[in-house]
């Protein structure tokens, strides 16, 4: 096996059950899965659960893909259904506490940083209350928003595709990512002063 | 004509577009010429810019990506394991298995007529079974039935009927009509030979009757 193997390739083989091939894949693709999970969940351990869910869906699925899209369109498709359904297990899972608000409350407690963030230099430091006020303000949103959000902000959707792709109206997407904005706005420059913090912040990188 | 709440919409669109769209003419302009919306564009652009930069600053190590694909590659052994032993392909075909997984696309009038037609079918031939009796197979049960039997018993009875041959004169106190009681005793001193008939002559009655009495005859015999 070489690196340069093409995804059709590794895709033809893969559906012919083969599992190395089927890892190599996973491997080119998984830091986008997860990260788009760790945001969604907003906590490492669910993440790395809820991805790997992923790569074993797409796994048992390998058969039906068709080459009509990309190898990574068809993941993501598999991704979003895997994390609605996350949701609706995970809203199942805790009995009584059906309600988005609820949900946040759980995961802001159970809020962890990925390994690479957790030296204790400022800049990281700074980072990681940074990370808080995102994930705070991502936790305020239902999933279905905050899956819009990272959809449109990290892949780079179209409204109309994600609508296409959650099974919901253009109008809630829109209105969703609307919302996330407003939200992340608010906790990222509650003042002024914040603000010009954040907005050199921002500039450096 | 500039419009603030348009210019915000279309910010927003740029900056979530990032570097993929370049900012056209227009939305330049109007961002030079709008302080508000200058201001807007500075404060959503920090802001996404900060979510961009902690999402790439968030990314694991490398250390836990190997443990991590370690970790995927055992569960894909064991999910193949599990499919291969609960799914044997000998027992069930390939085709068998995409026939009845086989989703068909129809047409949401054409399913709702073929719905509403089974629905009537099976209607119509519940009906039809209802009004039809079914055909059961007669049975046949010996049942042993005694018929009573009438046995009329003769009984006989035997009287004995004690006779005086010469009635006794009545002693009762009862005022009698002379005209009847001499028509009586002139009755009774009549020849007893002019009522009997010539056939009766010589017959001499015995003094034991007997009387033979079938049950079921008149009433007043007993």
């Amino acid at each position: 096996m070489t690196v340069t193997d093409s995804d059709s390739e590794l895709i033809r083989r893969a559906q012919a059950d083969d599992i190395d091939a089927f890892c190599l894949l996973a491997e080119r693709y998984a830091r986008r899965i997860h990260l788009l999970a760790f945001h969604y969940c907003r906590n490492a351990h669910d993440a790395e659960d809820l991805s790997q869910d992923v790569w074993l869906k797409a796994y048992q699925a390998m058969r039906s893909f068709r080459s009509d899209s990309s190898f990574y369109t068809w993941l993501r498709r598999i991704t979003i259904n895997a994390f609605l359904n996350h949701r609706r297990s995970s809203l199942f899972r805790r009995n009584g506490q059906t309600t988005p608000v609820q949900l946040v409350e759980i995961d802001s407690e159970t809020f962890e940083m990925p390994l690479e963030s957790r030296s204790t230099s400022p800049e990281n430091i700074y980072n990681k209350l940074l990370f808080e006020n995102v994930v705070e303000a991502l936790g305020e949103l239902t999933p279905q928003q905050r899956l819009a959000f990272l959809l449109r902000h990290y892949e780079g959707m179209s409204y109309d595709e994600i609508a296409n792709a959650m099974n919901c109206s253009t109008g809630t997407v829109k209105k969703g990512v609307s919302r996330a904005i407003v939200k992340l706005r608010a906790k990222l420059s509650p003042d002024s002063d914040t603000q010009e913090s954040l907005t050199s912040l921002a500039s450096e990188y | 004509m500039h419009n603030c709440r348009d210019t915000k919409e279309q910010i927003t669109e740029f900056v979530l577009d990032g570097a993929d769209r370049r900012p056209d003419e227009v939305l330049l302009a109007e961002l030079r010429a709008c302080v508000e919306c200058r201001a807007e564009f500075n404060t959503l652009s920090a802001t996404l810019r900060v979510t961009t930069r902690l999402r790439d600053t968030t990314a694991p190590s490398e250390a836990y990506w190997n443990g991590y694909h370690e970790r995927l590659r055992h569960k894909l052994v064991n999910a193949n394991a599990e499919s291969t032993q609960s799914s044997s392909p000998s027992l069930r075909p390939l085709w068998l298995a995409r026939f009845f997984k086989a989703t068909v696309p129809v047409p949401a009038p054409v399913a709702a007529a073929l719905i509403i037609a089974c629905a009537v079918l099976i209607s119509i031939a519940i009906r039809a079974a209802r009004r039809q009796p079914s055909p059961q197979t007669p049975s046949i049960v010996h049942v042993p039935v005694t018929t009573p039997v009438v046995q009329e018993k003769e009984k006989i009875v035997t009287r004995v009927v004690y006779r005086d041959r010469v009635s006794p004169a009545r002693t009762s106190k009862r005022v009698v009509d002379p005209s009847r009681v001499e028509s009586t005793f002139a009755k009774s001193q009549k020849p007893q030979n002019a009522e009997i008939p010539a056939t009766l002559l010589g017959f001499k009655p015995t003094e034991e009757v007997k009387l033979t009495i079938i049950k079921g005859g008149s009433q007043n015999e007993k």
